[in-house]
């Protein structure tokens, strides 16, 4: 059995799920001040009716990190920068502590100009003077040559409780995100791992000893242990886990278009060969691009609630909320109302949509069904105009080789699958627009806490190795050693798995994938100066098998 | 977070499963590196900065502005294609409004292609800016553009596709072809009949560096702008000037390059030549984009720049004055000689070698002196690997005269049919056909 813990912002959800299903569920409202309360009275009610012993592993999905940010509770966070030629480092500046350091390491990873000693003991001295105690050191390239970054760390020394170093964040290239996620991940350390702890600690109260998961925002997990590093990867896994609720409870085959409506905002993803899509390189955070590895997702505000005006012969529709719509005993009309109006639905209190809708008639000169058809009308459009340009935008993603730009398939949906509270109302008009069959799962409210237990662990690596330099770097996993001139593309293919598979425990082989592979000739003049080789493999967000069958829903 | 000022599309397509062979200069990794150094530096995360996939060039786009011989699929491959779809790409987002400039960088090149096509010269088969400006006129109108070919060799191919068009005003900026590959680009070559000073030939010294380039642009090459007034420029955008490259002898900077950049304002670039691809293209295109892009590059320097090695010796600053002032003399005060009798037939002789796939080629080329239009090209060609074809293009806007005299031409050879291949280009009636 696995169980599954969701914390949202207004319930806290948990179900224990079993080979043959559902075994229970639980829910408890969640109290913001208190996140651990709630986490573990969720658990204590999960567990009335189980056996501790036969639980295999418990994920947590937890708003904590998000809230940190959002909330303005990061801590104070010491950067230590350097850069080189390039763009200006300070215009990267992320918090209120930013240095930048002279040194630099080129695109081989060559070191073209040493760190500059001084000035970072400057930087250092200055930091611990503020009493700083959390820190990100990112220099560039330095997944192709860490050694600046370690200088920096251990300049920094013992006295800091944490230092992420930028190479392992993430072992692609881009300076920037290297720096948003160093740096968030050090702001929200503090607080993710006191929660954490506390979090085990009680578990451990309670007599349970299984392996301890979080969810992360690509919607898989990782284990307790490198959560404590890497903390930033549970931030905004809120999407992630309904998305791997719905692929739970419905078993998406190929291409296909998840629509979740709320009340003020339609979340879309898209499913292609069954797998939910990843974000190419990282979620943004405020605004700051990071190389936190999520979802695909794109979210629009057209909901349920989407407050309606009207002026000038026509209607607009949201962005905010202002109550809920008149259906549900709100006093303002929402795009609901509109719905109840044109008879697509009948929910709540039908008769006070309709007076709503009337009354905006009468500012905007139409007829309460005119209103009404053209806010449905302007609402689908507005989803299915998102869900276009979000494929064709998938579909020109840009491919570097000409085999790849001649053959590669195009995403073309086959299933259409809405879920959330207003999905009823809009899946008639939705499968029209996209021509599309439209299924509305009986997903029951903790659908999401569902995903976060059937989900299992991802992971993804970056290999470089340069045979002219004699390097092989593997940066998130810290590994980086020395190779001869005869390592080879397919040498690199193999390490890369078996690196990728150690970080997981093995159990999981079945799933390792290579993502890219390139290996190209380096010349001097006309002689072959050695090989410059990339391997990006990964565990891909999927679903533990053994439990699929028996939480499968009526989709 | 940076903000274009800008919009500025970048295709970036590096063709990383071709090269003309395994040791060729134009070979995979070419742009890996300059991927490497846009990618770190965060580029395509700038607001405003957006990443396109090349479109693939059609056939027609090819037919419509060289003859190939014996057909395009003897000369050309997918990546030809692909390359020059990733200019026409470029071309699209600007004419439609997607992005404000549009940068292609995409390989193989295409400057060194003529207008007559029997193989491969100069690492280029088909002319990438040569099909996109044709693109942009058959789907957007009629425009005057300018090209301006900062390569350091001499754009020969782009010069011979626009000799005769009085509406593309071709300027190329080059290391003097007494020193390098291909041999031409004196400033005596201006442009035919009737199209006189419509080519501008700028050869510089070796060891020109920044200074040099950066008075070229400022005192003959945007006066000259401002005289043609054209709609569209387009920057073809060879890297090979800078001070590390293998095959050239000039120390030009990715920054000097960033600074022409941002002084030309080019609408469209298009990647040219440039082989340094460790020491130079990493920074050099990171310039370029972010001077497109509007953006500051004051920071951006190569790892070994030395600003002492890269100063100016007198002699070339000196050199380069009288090479502007020449060029300056001619543009704008012409000679009054070498008229042409409108209707007839100016007539000339050219002997091109295609160094990469080396075959020798003898053209007969003639055009007819008109005053109402471009004028009927008829070329007489043989080369080692074709016999004698003849190639006829009525120019788009051809006058009722130039386009009956180009029809009769092409009934005379098809009746005689003594040429191995006819190949007929016909854009006032949009027909292009062999």
């Amino acid at each position: 059995m696995r169980i599954g813990l969701d914390v949202g912002g207004t319930h806290t959800d948990a179900v224990l799920v079993g080979t043959e299903g559902l075994v229970s569920i639980a829910k408890v409202e969640t109290d913001r001040d208190n996140l651990l309360a709630s986490v573990l009275s969720a658990f204590q009610q999960i567990l009335n009716d189980a056996d501790p012993k036969k639980v295999e592993a418990v994920t947590l999905s937890t708003t904590l990190t998000t809230n940190v940010l959002l909330e303005g509770k990061a801590e104070e966070v010491g950067v230590i920068v350097s850069s080189g030629p390039g763009i200006d480092p300070l215009l990267h500046r992320a918090g209120s502590h930013f240095f930048a350091v002279d040194g630099s390491i080129d695109h081989r990873g060559e070191e073209r100009r040493p760190l500059n000693k001084r000035q970072l003991e400057d930087a250092v001295a200055e930091f611990r003077g503020q009493g700083i105690r959390a820190y990100a050191v990112v220099t560039k390239f330095s997944t192709r040559n860490p050694s600046h970054e370690l200088l920096i760390e251990s300049a920094i020394g013992r006295e800091a409780d944490i230092i992420t170093a930028g190479h392992r964040v993430s072992g692609g290239l881009n300076f920037p995100r290297r720096i948003n996620t160093a740096y968030f991940n050090s702001a929200v350390w503090r607080t993710f791992n006191d929660f954490a702890y506390a979090v085990a600690e009680g578990i451990c109260g309670m007599g349970l000893s299984m392996p301890i998961n979080i969810l992360k925002a690509d919607g898989g997990t990782m284990t307790f242990a490198s959560s404590r590093n890497l903390p930033v990867q549970s931030i905004l896994s809120g999407p992630a886990a309904s998305i791997m609720g719905v692929a739970a409870l419905c078993r998406i085959g190929g291409d296909a278009i998840i629509l979740d409506i709320g009340g003020t905002s339609t979340d879309i993803a898209i499913f292609a060969g069954g797998s939910p899509l990843i974000e190419p390189e990282g979620i943004s955070l405020y605004g700051r691009p990071t190389l936190v590895r999520s979802l695909r997702t794109k979210s629009i505000a057209v909901g349920g609630d989407s407050v309606l005006r009207a002026g000038n012969g026509t209607v607009t529709i949201g962005p905010d909320r202002l109550g809920p719509c008149m259906a549900s005993g709100g006093s303002r009309p929402a795009l609901i109302d509109a719905f109840n109006m044109v008879c697509e639905i009948a929910f709540g209190d039908v008769e006070a949509s309709r007076r709503g809708i009337s009354e905006l008639a009468m500012e905007s000169g139409r007829s309460a069904a005119e209103i009404a058809a053209i806010a449905v009308e302007k609402s689908v459009e507005a989803i299915a105009t998102a869900v276009r340009h979000m494929l064709d935008e998938l579909n020109e993603r840009p491919v570097y080789t000409i085999h790849e730009l001649l053959h590669t398939d195009k995403i073309v949906p086959s299933g259409l699958i809405i879920i959330g509270g207003p999905a009823q109302a809009f899946s008639r008009r939705l499968s029209q627009a996209f021509g599309l069959e439209a299924i509305v799962p009986k997903v029951h409210s903790v659908a999401n806490a569902v995903g976060a237990a059937l989900t299992r662990t991802t992971m993804d690596i970056e290999l470089f190795a340069d045979t002219e330099r004699g390097v092989l770097l593997v940066p998130r996993l810290s590994v980086n050693r020395t190779i001869d001139r005869n390592y080879s593309g397919a040498d690199a293919r193999r390490d890369a798995e078996q690196y990728l598979l150690a970080s997981v425990g093995a159990a999981e082989s079945a799933d390792a994938q290579v993502i890219e592979e390139s290996s190209f000739n380096m010349m001097q003049g006309p002689r072959l100066a050695g090989r410059n080789i990339r391997v990006r493999s990964q565990i891909k967000p999927g679903l533990i098998p053994a439990y699929v069958n028996g939480v499968k829903a009526s989709c | 977070m940076l903000k274009a000022k800008d919009r500025l599309g970048i295709i970036f397509f590096p063709a990383y499963d071709w090269a003309i062979s395994p040791t060729h200069p134009e070979r995979e990794e070419r742009l890996l590196y300059t991927q490497d150094q846009l990618r770190e530096e965060g580029i395509f995360d700038i607001d405003g900065i957006t990443e396109h996939k090349p479109d693939i060039a059609l056939p027609e786009d090819v037919t419509r502005v060289h003859f190939l011989i014996p057909n395009v699929v003897a000369v050309t491959t997918e990546s030809h294609l692909i390359s020059a779809g990733g200019a026409i790409r470029a071309a699209r987002l600007v004419m439609e409004g997607t992005t404000e400039k549009a940068f292609a960088l995409v390989r193989p090149p295409g400057h060194h292609a003529m207008k007559v096509v029997h193989g491969n010269r100069g690492f280029c088969n088909i002319n990438i800016e040569a099909i996109m400006i044709e693109h942009i006129r058959e789907h957007y109108g009629q425009k005057r553009i300018a090209v301006v070919d900062t390569d350091c060799h001499h754009g020969d191919g782009t010069q011979d596709i626009y000799w005769h068009d009085p509406n593309t005003l071709f300027i190329s900026m080059h290391q003097d072809g007494r020193t390098l590959y291909p041999g031409t680009g004196f400033i005596e070559e201006s442009g035919g009949p009737n199209a006189r000073n419509r080519t501008i030939n700028i050869p510089l010294p070796p060891e020109t560096c920044d200074e040099g380039f950066i008075s070229v642009i400022d005192n003959v090459v945007l006066p000259i702008l401002a005289d043609f007034k054209p709609d569209l420029i387009v920057n073809s955008a060879g890297q090979d000037n800078h001070y590390s490259d293998p095959i050239t002898n000039m120390k030009f900077t990715a920054r000097g390059y960033a600074l022409l950049n941002r002084k030309l304002n080019p609408n469209i670039a298009v990647l040219e030549g440039g082989y340094s691809i460790q020491g130079a293209l990493p920074y050099v295109n990171c310039g370029i984009a972010l001077a497109m892009a509007g953006l500051d590059f004051d920071n951006l320097r190569e790892p070994d720049y030395d600003e002492a090695r890269l100063r100016q010796a007198g002699s070339v600053t000196e050199r380069i004055k009288q090479v502007n002032d020449k060029v300056l003399e001619r543009y704008f005060k012409p000679l009054r000689s070498g008229q042409f009798e409108p209707g007839s037939f100016v007539t000339r002789e050219k002997n091109i070698f295609y160094d990469t796939d080396m075959i020798r080629e003898h053209q007969r080329e003639s055009v007819m002196a008109c005053e109402k239009c471009a004028g009927l090209l008829v070329i007489e060609t043989t080369s080692t690997i074709n016999d004698l074809s003849v190639c006829i293009e009525i120019p788009i806007g051809a006058c009722d005269h130039c386009r009956d005299e180009g029809l009769s031409i092409l009934d005379e050879a098809r009746r005689r049919g003594h040429y191995s291949h006819i190949k007929f280009i016909n854009r006032r009636d949009k027909i292009y056909s062999s």
